[in-house]
This record gives structure tokens, sequence and C-alpha cells, in this order.
């Protein structure tokens, strides 16, 4: 008899569908607005003028890291609940109440950037996906990513309270290894998330709507940070998710350890937060010893990441042993490579593994300084966030898109050519990045190349680098169109079958075999809290204490138009509103 | 068919990127391997492996 996700819970399928609709539909955009950026920058195909280039630019960051990677996170997370604690959400209506406040942030912040296309509308949020000051957006993008980002707060409450009663119906047993990476992650995204929504609420927003004249770019830079790296997290652990959770089905086998994958977890909860300041080491107004300090916490964060490795090609190959592969490296060959979910999935943590090589790079603090707002950091985020992340994304899909509809997926074979090409097309792209980046070609610019100038490339020129740049961006699109058309066609199948059973096979070593105080999630939150305020405080309060809460009267960079009429409108209900409650 | 053909094109997958990385490691020990060169060796590599799968006889995977 079938088993799938579908027929167990058709109710919560259909739920996660629309999610993943409104994910695809994200990365639809983000992926054109990349094909439009890899053309204008390196100058074969100029679609728009280059100021216009950074309405595209904001819109590939913003419709990509946060809505397709986040809404396929809660999309995933929802699923991972779901069918480990089999049970439905406390109340459905809380589940799709905060997917409706998703969305409804998602189409705001979306309007105030794609209205930067019509100048007849007054709108614009040219502020790129690192929304700190002195870029200035229109309130209306602010506003949006507040209820995004408040949605997915949401989204994390809904999760606890189906862990409860769960809790309250099984007493004493252990979370669940899928249940347990959710509410980690949503642990570590409530600590975070905290210093984006005060630099917003607090400043940003204020600030774009003319209550306060001025802001402090250092506060906002660093509380942005404090969020901006956590946020890397946010889009990786939900295919860490896949990786300990599917992969090992996948390649015919068992989890090799559930102690170890809740190590990692906890790991990420006390370890991501207390380093965003890495990303400030060119800031001046942050003392050198503190840069250290981050710098040192930044380099614990490779444990986890080698913890995984480990554990997760261990059950590879215990799949791989499964199905009868043997000697030291011969194994590799009995794995599953035809199915586009196993070899996605595998190939992206092994580009993972080498962008783990340039974050070392981007972390160490002496070597930052060579490739610091270099093209070499574009090239990192592609290898982490746009293959080890959405790699692995479109290759759960195949996977998690027949178990939501119960139809066999469209297309095995142009799913691995899909993956095949993303693999290649990544490997184009960001390799021309990192050379690029490391003879200083810097990123954020619509116009790289300077006049009397001539970049001293290792190995070619810069028109190859180039050329290099723009095929991979050219088979990234095509990739991602690929993967849109199959989850389409997907949808549409009215064959039902073969699809997989939903069984997730238990763990060679289960949570029977680690302390009970891993599950102490209050524990690990206290301690993560701790270490969040022993990095922060003091550089936070040296930052206030010489720039002042509203800094040194630093005005916006001209990103939107002033005396707009729906700014004053907003402005005018928010003092009433001020005013009203101080009566 | 020696190889399947999703283990044939994996195998091409891996050497493109192999070939792209490669010659970025040898530039950085002063040997610059030519567009061209690059080129040429890829195409001959890639097609003396598909023509070596289709020629030759073999039992292929049974995954």
């Amino acid at each position: 008899m079938r088993n799938t996700f579908v027929d167990a819970y058709p109710d919560q399928a259909r739920f996660i569908r629309r999610v993943f609709a409104t994910s695809f539909t994200a990365f639809a955009v983000g992926a054109f607005f990349g094909l439009i950026q890899a053309l204008h920058r390196t100058d074969i195909l100029r679609v728009v003028e280059s100021p216009t280039y950074y309405t595209v630019l904001t819109g590939h960051g913003v419709f990509l890291v946060l809505s397709f990677t986040i809404f396929f996170l809660v999309g995933v997370y929802q699923w991972a609940v779901t069918d480990s604690l089999e049970r439905r959400p406390v109340d459905m209506r809380f589940t799709w109440g905060w997917y409706g406040l998703m969305v409804l942030g998602t189409l705001l912040a979306a309007f105030a950037i794609l209205a930067g296309f019509v100048e007849s509308i007054d709108v614009s949020a040219n502020t790129l996906f690192t929304f700190y000051a002195p870029l200035q957006g229109h309130p209306i993008f602010y506003v949006g990513l507040v209820l995004f980002v408040v949605g997915t707060w949401l989204a994390g409450a809904d999760w606890f309270r189906s862990w409860l009663a769960w809790k309250g119906e099984h007493p004493g047993e252990r979370i669940p290894l899928p249940t347990f990476m959710v509410l980690t992650t949503m642990i570590m995204w409530y600590i975070s998330s905290i210093g984006v929504a005060v630099a917003i609420l607090a400043f940003i927003l204020p600030w774009s709507l003319g209550i306060v004249d001025s802001i402090n770019p250092t506060l906002t830079r660093t509380l942005f940070w404090y969020f901006g790296h956590p946020v890397v997290y946010f889009w990786l652990l939900p295919a860490y998710l896949l990786w300990y959770i599917l992969l090992p089905k996948l390649s015919g086998g068992r989890l090799f350890s559930d102690p170890l994958a809740r190590v990692v977890f906890i790991l990420f909860i006390l370890l991501s937060t207390p380093v965003g300041i890495h990303h400030q080491y060119l800031d001046p107004g942050i003392a050198e010893g503190f840069k250290f300090i981050v710098m040192t916490n930044t380099m614990f964060l490779l444990l986890p990441s080698f913890l995984t490795a480990f554990t997760v090609v261990a059950s590879m190959e215990h799949g791989a042993r499964q199905r009868g592969g043997t000697g030291y490296v011969g194994w590799l060959r009995a794995l599953p490579w035809r199915e586009p979910a196993f070899t996605g999935m595998a190939l992206a943590g092994l580009v993972f593994a080498f962008g783990g090589f340039t974050g070392i790079v981007n972390a160490g603090m002496n070597i930052n300084y060579l490739v610091h707002n270099s093209l070499w950091v574009p090239g990192h985020i592609h290898t982490q966030v746009g293959t080890a992340s959405a790699l692995t994304f479109m290759a759960g899909s195949y996977w998690l898109v027949p178990q939501l509809t119960g139809n066999r997926l469209v297309g095995r074979s142009i799913g691995l050519v899909q993956v095949l090409l993303w693999f290649i097309g990544i490997v184009f792209m960001t390799n021309s990045m990192y050379r690029g980046g490391l003879v200083g070609i810097p990123r954020r610019t619509a116009e790289p190349q300077y006049e009397g100038f001539q970049y001293e490339v290792a190995a070619g020129s810069v028109g190859e680098l180039n050329a290099q740049l723009a095929i991979g961006g050219i088979l990234l699109f095509i990739s991602a169109m690929l993967f849109l058309a199959l989850m389409l066609l997907t949808l549409f199948n009215r064959d039902s079958e073969p699809v997989d059973n939903r069984t997730i096979p238990a763990p060679l070593s289960g949570p029977e075999d680690s302390p009970a105080v891993l599950d102490n999630l209050k524990l690990w939150a206290a301690i993560a809290a701790v270490l969040v305020l022993l990095a922060y405080t003091i550089p936070l309060a040296s930052i206030v204490t010489r720039g002042g809460l509203f800094g040194p009267d630093i005005g916006p960079f001209p990103v939107t138009i002033e005396g707009s009429g729906s700014i004053e409108l907003v402005r005018m209900g928010l003092e009433f509103a001020l005013e009203t409650v101080s009566r | 068919m020696r190889l399947t053909l999703p283990r044939l094109l994996l195998v091409i997958a891996f050497l493109i990127v192999i070939l792209v990385e490669f010659r970025t490691v040898l530039g950085f020990f002063d040997i610059a391997v030519p567009f061209t060169t690059a080129v040429i060796v890829g195409v001959v590599v890639i097609g003396a492996l598909v023509l070596w799968s289709l020629l030759s006889s073999g039992e292929g995977s049974n995954e």
C-alpha cells in the first residue's frame, strides 16, 4: 500500500505545496535578476541602465536569500515537524496566519523593490539585501521585512506549540531528531533576528519615515551583522536537515549518528550569533581586540561543519555498502547517482566544502583584508547559499514534491541533467568570482572596470573571467528554469506510481546513545544568550558612547524620493499613534 | 555501453569542473594554460571518454 506524506496528512501537504509555490515563485524572479546581473556586469548584454542595476541586485538578493530560502525552510520544517511528531499543528488557522503574514511582508517588500523600475511611482528600495545605512529605502520595504520576520517567529512558535503538545502525550521521550533540528534552528533564529528587528524598528524605519533626522551607521551595521551571519545558518540548516534525514535514506542506508547530529545543531545555537563582527573587519569604530575575539569564535564554527561532513559521508557509505558497494572508495560507485535528489544533494555538499575553505579566508582577520568587498565574497556566497542551500533545496524537492502531491516525479533524467548543470554553472561562475576577487575586482557595482588600469589576473585575462562568469550565470539560469518546469509538470502529473514511501529509517546510533542534556533546549538557549552578551555588550556600548544612538548627523544616501505622499501618510499615522499612546 | 548514461554525465560534469579548477591551480604556480588549450584538452578528454564508453563493451552499472 502506498504510504506518502500526502496520504497521511493531506491538509498539511496542501499547506506545504502552497509554501513551496511561494518559494519557487521568488526563485524564478530572483534567478532572472541573477541572469541580468551576470550579463550586465560582464558587459555582454545590458537590458537595464547601470543605475537600475542596483534595483536588480536588491531584488536578486532579497528574493533569493530571504524569500526563496526562508519560504522553503518553513515548508520543509512544517513537513519535518508533522512527519516526525506524527501530528498536525494545534491550530491550523494559526499556521495559515503566519504564512499569510510572511506573504504580506514579501509582497510589500517586493512592491518597494520592483517600484524602482517604474519612474512614475515614487517608491524605491535600492538598498541591496544588506539594507543598512546610509542606503535608505522606502518605509514600505522595511515594514514588509518586519512582517516577514514576525511571520517566521510565529512559525517557530507554532512548531514549539506542536512539540509541547506532543511532549504532553509522550512524557519522558526524546525529541524526534527532525523536530529537534527545527526547534534548535528556531532558537538560533530568535536570538539572532532580534538584532535586525531592533535595527529596523528603533532606527532605520523611523529614519526612513523622517521621524528622526540622523542615524548611527556603525550601530545599524553592527546590528545588521549581528543577524547577518546567523541568517546564513538559517538558510543552511534546512539543507543540513535534508542531508541528515533524507540523504542517508536516498543512499540506501541509515543516519550514522543521531547524537552527533544533535551536537551539531546545538553548536549552531551557541556559535552562530557571537561572530557577526567578522563581517566588519574593515569597519572603523570597532576595536581590533573585539574583532580578534570574533575571529576565534568564527573558527569554532568549522567544528559543526566537519562533524556534518563526517556523519553524512559515513551515512552515505553505510547506504552504499547496503547496496553492495565494496572497497575503500569503490563503494562510491554503488550510490544512486541516477537519482537527481541524491546527486544534487551530494554535489551540494561537495561544493559546500569548497565554500567552507573560502569562508576560512573571509573569517581570517588578516587575509580578509585581501578579499574584503571584492568579487571573492559573492563567489563565496554563491557556493554556500547559492549551492549548498539552493541545490539541496532543488534536489530535496525531487523527493519532497512527489510526497506532497502523490504524483510521480516527471523527467527524472532531466532532473539529473539539471543538478549537473547547476554544479558546472556554479563552478564556472564562482571560479571566475574568486579569481577576480583575488586581484581586487570589486563587488556590488554595475561598472567593475576602470579606465587606465588593468587587473593582473593570475591566469588568463579579465575578458576571459567575464566570459566564464557569464557562461556560469547562463547555465545556472537554464538549470533553474529546468527545475521549475519539472516541478510544474510534476504538480500536474496524473501518474501516481511509483512514489517512494515516507518512512525515514532509524539511525544506526539513536538518541538513546546520547545524554538527555542534549535535549535541554533552555540550557543551550541560556548559554547562547550569555555568549552573545559577552561578544556584543562592550562593542555596542563603545559604538553608542562614541557616536550616539542616532549618530553623528548622517543623512540618507538618496535612494528614496523625498516628500513622497505615501511616506508622509505613514509618518503622520505613526506620529498620531505615538501621541495617542503618550496621552 | 561501459558506463550508464547517468554515470557518464556525472563523470563529464566532474571533468569539466576539474579542468576549470586545475587550470586555476596551475596559474598560481605560474604555469599559464591558454584558454584555447584548455578548451581543446577538455574536448579531447571528454570525447575520448564518450568514445570509450560507447565503443567498449562492458556490463555497465546495475544501479
